[in-house]
């Protein structure tokens, strides 16, 4: 009798100090800052003008960050030039124009959009670089280090193609568009690489210009060349398959390494698979679009000032090869989503 | 004229002679140069190029020009591409593409024969149409070819007698054109048009339709040397499109000796300026001169050829009025 007279007791107790608890959360708790987060972000414009949106990596951005956009209530336009420098030019002339809070850029090369980021620095507009970087420093950079890519592939075939490991020394680098940032700095990598490996042979220089035809022709003349042709290496995967095309018609699949990097997309990961390519330095399109995300929510902020901070944020980079072209090393675009 | 030996040589003579004389010198300096191995290749790396310049000198000889081939090529692969991606077979998927890429020709030759729009401008605006409109339903570049079919990747990487294949459908495609264009009636007929259209329509040809079906012929030759390419490297990158691919192919056929002002050329010009294209990169890739440098030089030896062939073959009267571009 007494116990079940303490049990009400208690029942009462803990229902009545719930129901005078529960209004009082619902009503006041304020996760700390996010109010201030929501008021910098919202009814914000933010263009980006792109090299092309035809990329992998392109569509993995946009696609978070129309994401973040939508969930924070700024808008995102894309200005899309596909390719041509004129184009870009104009478009960025004309998103400057138009005061934006952020502008985003991916540089074709280091020079062309050089004046104009900082004519929009000196306007006031804080400019986020993706990937390509221009000579024109601005208040942040989201995207590879490239030197160091350029030190891991040719560490890669340094690896594969040391003197008694691989059918010889001789290995080709083939480059994407001379004058691009991403082809001048993986340069310097493979300079280094090159200096510290002496008994490494570039047998070809040339620029596939992005093109996975024209990666064939030039791997299959310079086969021709040196039938004993050990590694090649590119910078992006979507054109060196092509040189995994031209090997494989040689009949020297076993032979050559073929290393590139690559956005991580599914596609590449498809192309380890069917043996077009050995390994893709992965930079991961759908974290660096995360990081470049944050970078966005930073730069709206109403005490950063353009051009008062540069920033630079890396990316991760992953080694994939076909014992890990899985899961999280190849994303399609519907789970970006 | 004083002081100018009297032999003439047309402007493919030329071409064929410097053709001769870098192979000369590639084979002198380059160790492996002259090698079957590389001869093979050499011709491989040209086929889809040479294809697609037969098809732009059917149009040339008809006095139009094509600009729409690269345009055509790129996005009607990659059409028949997402139709197989959407459930159609691969090979019924490349037929649809074929259907509608004549279309686009027989379009294409409407608005030049029929609506009279200058074929430069008729074609490079309809350029831009294709491929924007393939723009707004493929969202990347690359396209890949699906995979599991045998006979596609035949295409791509056999052999026939140790020819690639690629290079036979080349051979083969460019025979069938130089017979339809010398041993027909209908090749007659575009020739006549080229010549001089008004004079055609005079005499009764039917130059309408025959202006028509040249541009549906350059649509599907296009189409089927981006079936070749795709088949090469396992999928078709649209960005072609923006690249200097439809200039390498004008460069192929005003080099081997097809006047712009029509009427006149062949095949047989067509196969002498892309085995001097394929000859000088390969020569240049070889070599390791940069993409830059390389398409320098190819601009110099265009001009080079085009310079020759004013001093050789001065033009009269009759020339500077029919119409070049």
């Amino acid at each position: 009798m007494v116990s079940i007279l303490r049990k009400l007791l208690l029942t009462g107790l803990v229902l009545g100090g719930l129901a005078s608890a529960t209004p009082s959360i619902a009503a006041d708790v304020q996760q700390v800052g996010r109010e201030a987060y929501l008021k910098a972000l919202k009814g914000k414009r933010v263009i980006f003008v792109p090299i092309s949106q035809g990329f992998d990596l392109n569509q993995a951005w946009v696609t978070v960050w129309q994401r973040h956009a939508a969930r924070y209530g700024f808008t995102l336009e894309v200005r899309d030039p596909n390719m041509n420098t004129e184009a870009g030019i104009r478009a960025l002339t004309g998103a400057i124009a138009e005061k934006p809070d952020l502008l985003i850029v991916q540089n074709p090369d280091v020079q062309t959009y050089a004046r104009q980021l900082k004519q929009a620095q000196d306007a006031g507009i804080p400019v986020l670089q993706v990937n390509m970087q221009s000579a024109t420093q601005t208040d942040s950079y989201v995207g590879n280090d490239w030197i160091e890519m350029g030190r891991l592939e040719m560490g890669e075939l340094a690896k594969a193609c040391a003197k008694g490991k691989g059918p010889s020394t001789k290995v080709v680098w083939l480059a994407g568009v001379e004058t691009g940032a991403a082809n001048i700095y993986m340069r310097q990598g493979i300079n280094e690489v090159l200096a510290a490996n002496p008994d490494l042979q570039l047998v070809s220089d040339q620029a596939a210009n992005y093109d996975s035809d024209k990666a064939r022709q030039i791997t299959a003349t310079v086969l021709q060349q040196h039938p004993d042709l050990c590694g090649v290496m590119g910078i992006w995967d979507n054109a060196e398959v092509g040189a995994g095309a031209a090997v494989a018609a040689a009949g020297k699949s076993g032979q050559v390494t073929i290393v590139t990097n690559g956005a991580g997309s599914q596609t590449g990961c498809d192309s380890i698979k069917k043996g077009l390519l050995t390994v893709i330095y992965n930079f991961h399109a759908d974290i660096q679009g995360e990081i470049a995300a944050g970078q966005i929510s930073e730069l709206l902020q109403p005490n950063r000032k353009a051009a008062s901070v540069k920033d630079v944020f890396f990316g991760p980079i992953t080694r994939v090869d076909k014992t890990n072209a899985t899961d999280r090393n190849c994303w399609t675009l519907d789970e970006l989503k | 004229m004083p002081g100018f030996p009297s032999f003439r040589l047309t402007q493919e003579e030329v071409i064929f002679c410097i053709t001769v004389v870098l192979i000369g010198a590639f084979s002198l300096f380059l160790p492996k140069f002259l090698t079957a191995g590389n001869i093979l290749t050499l011709l491989n790396n040209v086929a889809t190029l040479g294809i697609l310049a037969v098809g732009m000198a059917l149009v040339v000889v008809g006095r139009g020009i094509d600009l729409t081939m690269i345009a055509v090529m790129v996005i009607g692969v990659a059409f028949s591409i997402w139709l197989s991606a959407n459930g159609l077979p691969f090979g019924w998927a490349l037929v649809v593409g074929g259907l509608l890429v004549i279309m686009v020709g027989i379009g294409t030759g409407t608005l030049v024969a029929v609506a009279d729009v200058p074929p430069i401008f008729a074609t490079l605006g309809l350029a831009s149409v294709v491929y924007g409109a393939g723009r707004i339903v493929f969202k990347s570049d690359v396209v890949y070819a699906p995979t599991g079919y045998d006979w596609f990747t035949f295409l791509g990487t056999g052999t026939i007698a140790g020819i690639p294949v690629s290079v036979c459908a080349a051979a083969l495609l460019a025979g069938l054109v130089a017979l339809f264009l010398r041993k027909t009636r209908f090749g007659r007929f575009i020739y006549a048009t080229g010549d001089n259209p008004f004079a055609a329509r005079t005499i009764g040809l039917p130059t309408r339709p025959v202006i028509i079906s040249q541009y549906a012929a350059s649509a599907f030759i296009a189409f089927l040397s981006g079936i070749l390419m795709c088949a090469v490297v396992s999928g078709i990158n649209t960005r072609l499109y923006n690249s200097t691919l439809i200039y390498d192919v004008l460069l192929v056929v005003v080099l081997g000796g097809i006047g712009l002002s029509g009427g006149q050329g062949g095949v047989r010009n067509v196969i002498v300026g892309t085995i001097l294209v394929g000859v000088l990169t390969n020569g240049m890739t070889i070599l390791n001169v940069s993409f830059t440098a390389q398409n320098l030089i190819k601009g110099v030896i265009l001009l080079a050829a085009l310079a020759i062939d004013a001093v050789l073959n001065p033009r009269d009267e009759q020339t500077s009025q029919s119409g070049d571009i």
